[in-house]
């Protein structure tokens, strides 16, 4: 067998023969790879291995030998017998290994994707799994990433979980707020509503009342006339004169009294603060979420995202060997690997693909394709197959992703303030205010005459009067009680009003506070007012009616008038000798009044208009002191002015006429009477004004924001009803007068019931009130007092055009006063304020006091006609002083006017910025992008321009800031040439100094520019982030500031400010806020900070100072101006965004004038608007 | 490396289990071509009773080209040279594939038993010899 065995062995590869040629030499060898090495390419021999015998090839090749067929034979014989497989290259052809070059049977490799012999193929596998193993090794080594990024996600989770409940907790805190602000205010302004309401409605049956009365009064005085004035009853004729003026001035209230429909057409009006529609916008996206870090997120998405497909098909390496076979894995699973299976052959290239490889599959190992089992199914695979599972996975991701997201709420909040129509408040608070005391007084002082008249006359009728007062005053003083609280509640909730609010509120409760004190004062009060009136000589009430009709004439004459009333009616009552005391007396008292409450400060005013008030109320016997606790300050003071005045007149009237006129004359007592039923219906309005005062208080800002709708019609009321019930009382005390010239006794006791009347009497207070504050009341008012008021108001009716017709002297003065100061503010003309100086020089004391407390005085002067005594001193004082700075500035908002829109004409603007305020109020403004100055006169009528575009003497590029010295020089920033200019007051070019740089004297876009008294020249250093500061002549002082945050340090100051007290104010405008300092450079205060709440800022620019202190800022970023107190406590803001009136885009300069009046550049809308 | 033929792969297994008598060849450890041999001195030769180490490198074209054969004992032989280098008909043009270690190695042993003055690799020595 061995030997057979060896006979069917190739001697060359000592293997069994394949393919065998047979040799010429009866030799055989395998044809490859034996007989191939055999060959001698050269000679194209074969040398046989065996019998070194040489044979020549055939043409063919090897190939050519004849195959050794008996061998083959026995060959398969062999197999057959020993049962051998077959050999599994049969029939395969010998390829060169693409690896080794050895002849030998290839297969493709997978690894190499070439064929290759099995050794090399063998080899190659080894390799890959080699590499298989360190790759696992890396794996294991970076699964801790995933294990950190694991934890990550987790802890995110958490996070995620609890900023969003935290979010969640925001907004519903926001909802809550936002809710219940919202039904607050709501709330608030039903309940407001409903007070006005009630008010009106009240007011408006008093007045009903009031004429019905009158017209039966009137009635009867006819009546009475037509019975008495016949031949049968003994009439003087002084008393048939008085009396005929009396019915003659009754004439002519008839004529010319007029219902103002318009006091009760007064329609409320529901103000949206904000548009409502985009109030609504903002609530309804009044937050969002701010997601934050969105890169982050993705990073840590990322893995996830990743991990929705498992890239670590590890997992199935463990499970590779279990897998097994008889499961088929379906053709989805292997996109990874290309469409194969795991495991599966690559396709082959497709030229081998030819030869039948089939017996070669054994080869392939593990991975023979015909093995329906593969052992390792990849993951891979496996994870192509569950695309979908993965698929569906990474959309719950997504979302999981979304909601890790942190959401960071910005909640835009919005808080709506609504305010409340203002308007109606005020007319109604008016009304009963004044009505209150002063009516009283006057009326019952006249009425008191009248009723005692009237009583000897007809009996107990008037005899209740002075209880009613009390009654009355008792009401009052409930009233002012009950007013106090609602009050504060009302300022918290009227956040506009809150200010003025508040003023009133203290102004109010001083005034109640005070009037107590008062007593004392008023002591005083009697003594002056009176004396006087003992020096007046009767007669006088002719001539002061027919001066005060003369002073009426003009406005301008009004202010004067008001000082010149008093004087002239002075000058009227002197004719009969007194003249000169009285008014010295009349100011010494006024005077000491004013004194005491300027003392005090704010309070002073009230306080002050009480103890005018008092003292003109004190006098009264019983009932007075109860009235005083109930007086409003502000109708009563006026009224008492006038009731002080009254006194003063009247009693000379009242002394002439004398007791016994009164017994005599049936006609007077009617009128008396008549009045009184006036007084007693006005007492009862005077019960409603506790509701009024209500108002009153809330109200005052808005009056003073718009004096002059609401005023104005309430003042022409006043003015119409002033005069008019002035010439009935006029007459009425005229009558008084003229009736018992004669009768001298008469007139004292007349003189003493009207004054004891008009101090006791609530009525008087009430038509006084009433004829301040309402139509009705006035009438009334009008009525009792027509023949003070006549005379006094007379002339300043016609002045003021507005306010009060109750021409009393303290009218006149309270209209000056107002009038003064207010006119100072519409016309910014000197005139008023000069003319109202004037007279202030005559009372000197009271003047400086007064500038001292104008706040207030003001304040309530245009609130309503105030205190008399303010009236008197204060106003007077007011006018003086030309401006009751913080009065006006809250009445601030209403565009007086604007100058200028977009153009480079004359009095057009390109892009305007620094504004100032040159010598006669004129205003110079920076054109900044036409490259030049403008010039207006304070009416905003173009004076003269200068300047143009270039980089030479008197040339501009882009000036930004400009400043007048003491000596009209104009002062300019020219920002783009990075130097300041200086021209003569002509506008001719005197200097310039300074250049690019950041060295001393050099500039880097200078902006806001002023000087101060001695001339200094402060200059923003905008991009120096300082403040220079320099000689007039240009040369360099100082600097101070640098950039930064901190205190004393700047970031883009814009503007400049140099107050009278030398304070430095630097509008630091990226910092958003104003910093003070002074002269030398040392931080004095900082006030504001970013926000758009009051006294917030963003980019302030504009900032001035007026002669006050008070601190004006155009907060440009809210667009709006602010005001200051000096010590830098927000006073007032007005403004917002637009281009209306008052309306601004983009503030720049801003300057004060000194009339109060402030101007500012509306940048963006390339005008000037005065305010 | 290539893979070692099928026939070297059968040689040595064939040597392995049939060694010839008087000769050992074992393939190195590091490289299956190289063989370290041991042939003993064949009795009645003047050799008998000794050991003599050769060292047999097959190349790479082996079985069609002769394998590399070399005395590493110092041999005195005529037809071995002082390097050990043999001089050996069928080691050179008389090789035939037909040839395996295993012969080769008997020839070498059949060599020492008598020299073959014919084809002397060094003169001297065959000369000595057969001088002798």
């Amino acid at each position: 067998m061995e030997q057979f065995e060896s006979l069917l062995t190739c001697c060359v590869c000592l293997d069994r023969f394949r393919n065998p040629k047979l040799l010429p030499c009866q030799h055989s060898y395998c044809m490859e790879p034996c007989m191939d090495g055999l060959v001698d390419y050269v000679r194209r021999q074969v040398k046989c291995p065996e019998c070194r015998a040489e044979h020549r090839i055939p043409y063919q090749g090897v190939q050519g030998f004849p195959t050794n067929v008996t061998l083959q034979r026995f060959l398969e014989l062999h197999a057959q017998i020993a049962g051998e497989l077959p050999d599994p290259t049969a029939g395969q052809v010998m390829e060169r290994c693409n690896v080794c070059s050895e002849k030998a049977y290839c297969a493709l490799c997978a690894h190499c994707d070439k064929k290759v012999c099995d050794d090399c193929k063998s080899a190659h596998m080894e390799v890959l799994r080699r590499e298989i193993a360190r790759i696992n090794n890396q794996i294991r080594r970076g699964v801790n990433r995933l294990q950190d990024i694991l934890s990550v996600v987790e802890r995110n989770t958490t996070n995620l979980q609890t900023n969003c409940a935290a979010v969640a907790g925001e907004v519903d805190e926001i909802h809550k707020r936002l809710s219940k602000a919202l039904k607050d205010r709501t709330d608030f302004l039903r309940n407001e509503i409903d007070r006005y309401l009630a008010t009106e409605l009240r007011n408006l049956t008093n007045l009903k009342d009031n004429l019905e009365l009158e017209l039966s009064n009137i009635q009867s005085n006819c009546d009475l006339a037509d019975k008495y004035m016949n031949d049968d009853v003994d009439w003087e004729d002084t008393e048939l004169v008085d009396t005929k003026e009396i019915f003659l001035k009754t004439v002519e209230f008839l004529r010319n009294f007029d219902y103002e429909a318009g006091d009760y057409n007064r329609r409320v009006r529901f103000i949206m603060t904000h548009d409502p529609n985009q109030l609504v916008l903002h609530v309804a996206s009044y937050g969002e979420l701010n997601i934050t870090q969105p890169h982050t997120y993705a990073n840590s998405l990322q893995p996830s995202q990743g991990l929705t497909r498992s890239k670590s098909d590890h997992r199935l390496a463990t499970q590779f060997r279990q897998q097994e076979d008889a499961k088929g894995y379906t053709e989805n699973d292997e996109p990874i690997l290309g469409g194969r299976k795991f495991g599966e052959k690559r396709p082959p290239p497709p030229e081998r693909h030819t030869r039948d490889y089939g017996a070669t599959d054994d080869y392939s190992g593990y991975e023979s394709e015909h093995r329906p089992s593969r052992r390792f199914r990849s993951r891979f695979v496996r994870s192509h197959q569950q695309d979908n599972d993965s698929d569906t996975e990474q959309p719950s991701r997504v979302v999981k992703s979304e909601n890790k997201e942190k959401e960071k709420e910005k909640t835009v909040e919005k808080r709506k303030k609504k305010k409340k129509c203002p308007p109606p408040p005020k007319p109604v608070q008016p009304t009963p205010q004044p009505a209150r005391r002063p009516p009283t007084q006057r009326q019952q002082s006249e009425d008191d005459e009248i009723t005692r008249l009237k009583r000897q006359n007809k009996g107990a009728a008037s005899s209740q009067e002075p209880e009613r007062a009390t009654q009355r005053n008792t009401e009052e003083e409930r009233n002012a009680i009950t007013r106090k609280p609602p009050t504060p509640a009302r300022e918290a909730s009227s956040d506009g009003e809150s200010d003025e609010s508040v003023g009133t509120l203290q102004r109010t409760q001083r005034k109640n506070s005070t009037t107590i004190p008062k007593p004392t004062v008023a002591t005083r009060r009697p003594s002056a007012s009176e004396t006087p009136s003992t020096h007046r000589p009767a007669p006088r009430a002719p001539s002061t009616e027919s001066s005060a009709s003369t002073e009426s004439s003009g406005s301008a004459v009004k202010h004067t008038g008001a000082i010149l009333t008093i004087a002239e009616l002075k000058a009227k009552y002197s004719p009969t000798g007194l003249s000169p005391k009285p008014a010295s007396r009349f100011f010494s008292t006024g005077n000491e009044r004013t004194t005491p409450s300027t003392t005090n400060g704010t309070a002073g005013g009230a306080q002050r208009v009480q103890s005018r008030f008092i003292g003109s109320q004190r006098p009264t016997p019983a009932p007075a002191p109860a009235e005083q606790a109930h007086e409003d300050s502000d109708t009563s003071s006026e009224e008492e002015t006038e009731s002080s005045e009254e006194s003063e007149e009247e009693p000379a009237a009242q002394r002439k006429p004398e007791s016994q006129a009164m017994a005599r004359s049936d006609i007077g007592p009617l009128l008396a009477r008549s009045s009184n039923a006036r007084n007693d219906t006005q007492e009862n309005k005077s019960k409603d004004p506790p509701a009024q005062s209500r108002y009153r208080t809330r109200q005052p800002a808005p009056p003073e924001e718009e004096p002059a709708s609401r005023y104005g019609a309430s003042g022409s009321s006043y003015s119409r009803y002033g005069s008019r019930p002035k010439d009935d009382e006029m007459t009425s005390s005229i009558d008084d007068d003229t009736k018992y010239p004669t009768a001298r006794s008469r007139y004292l006791a007349l003189k003493e019931r009207r004054n004891r009347l008009a101090r006791t009497s609530p009525s008087a207070y009430l038509a006084a009130r009433y004829g301040s504050g309402t139509g009705g009341s006035e009438l009334s008012r009008s009525r009792s007092s027509h023949a003070l008021k006549s005379r006094e108001s007379s002339p300043e009716r016609p002045v003021t055009g507005e306010k009060d017709g109750a021409a009393l002297s303290s009218w006149a003065r309270y209209l000056k006063n107002k009038y003064g100061s207010r006119g100072k503010d519409r016309d910014s003309s000197g005139t008023s304020s000069s003319t109202a100086r004037r007279l202030s020089l005559g009372l000197p004391l009271r003047s400086a006091n007064e500038l001292a407390s104008s706040d207030d005085d003001s304040k309530n002067a245009a609130g309503s006609p105030i205190s008399p005594t303010a009236a008197t001193a204060a106003v007077a004082g007011f006018a003086a002083a030309g401006s009751s700075p913080r009065s006006q500035y809250l009445q601030k908002r209403r565009l007086q006017f604007s100058v200028g829109s977009r153009g480079s004409e004359p009095g057009y603007f390109t892009w305007p910025r620094g504004i100032a305020v040159g010598p006669d109020n004129t205003m110079v403004v920076a054109d900044s992008s036409n490259h030049r100055v403008q010039v207006f006169d304070m009416n905003g009528i173009f004076i003269k321009e200068f300047g143009q575009y270039g980089s030479g003497e008197g040339e501009f590029d882009c000036l930004a800031g400009v400043a007048v010295n003491r000596i009209g020089q104009y002062i300019i920033a020219d920002r783009y040439n990075h130097r300041i200019q200086v021209f003569d007051p002509a506008g001719r070019f005197l200097r310039s100094f300074g250049s690019q740089g950041t060295g001393d004297g050099k500039f880097n876009y200078p902006w806001g520019i002023t000087t101060d008294a001695l001339g200094f020249i402060y200059v923003c250093d905008k991009e120096n982030h300082r403040v220079q500061v320099f000689q007039s002549d240009g040369t360099f002082v100082g600097k101070f500031g640098s950039f930064g945050s901190k205190l004393g340090q700047l970031e883009h100051p814009h503007y400049i400010a140099v107050s009278s007290t030398n304070r430095v104010l630097v509008s630091d405008s990226n910092n958003h806020r104003i910093q003070v300092f002074d002269v030398n450079g040392r931080v004095l205060s900082s006030f504001g900070e970013e926000g758009s709440e009051d006294g917030q800022f963003k980019f302030p620019r504009g900032v001035a100072v007026d002669d006050q202190g008070y601190i004006v800022v155009a907060d440009s970023g809210n667009n709006r101006i602010q005001i200051f107190h000096p010590d830098g406590t927000f006073l007032r803001a007005f403004g917002s965004w637009g281009s209306g009136d008052g309306e601004f885009k983009g503030l720049e300069g801003i300057a004060v004038m000194s009339g109060g009046n402030i101007i500012v550049c509306d940048r963006e809308n390339h005008r000037v608007q005065v305010f | 490396m290539a893979a070692l033929p099928r026939r070297i792969i059968k040689e040595t297994q064939r040597l392995m289990q049939e060694p010839v008598p008087g000769i050992s060849a074992v393939p190195s450890e590091t490289n299956a071509r190289y063989f370290h041999v041991i042939v003993t001195g064949p009795e009645d030769s003047p050799f008998e009773g000794g050991l003599f180490k050769l060292e047999l490198f097959l190349p790479e074209d082996y079985p069609m080209s002769a394998p590399k054969v070399r005395f590493i004992t110092k041999i005195y032989h005529p037809n071995i040279d002082r390097l050990g280098r043999i001089c050996l008909d069928i080691l050179k043009d008389k090789w035939s594939p037909a040839l395996q270690i295993r012969t080769v190695l008997l020839s070498i042993q059949a060599l020492l038993i008598g020299a073959k003055p014919g084809r002397p690799t060094c003169k001297r020595r065959s000369r000595a010899v057969e001088g002798e």
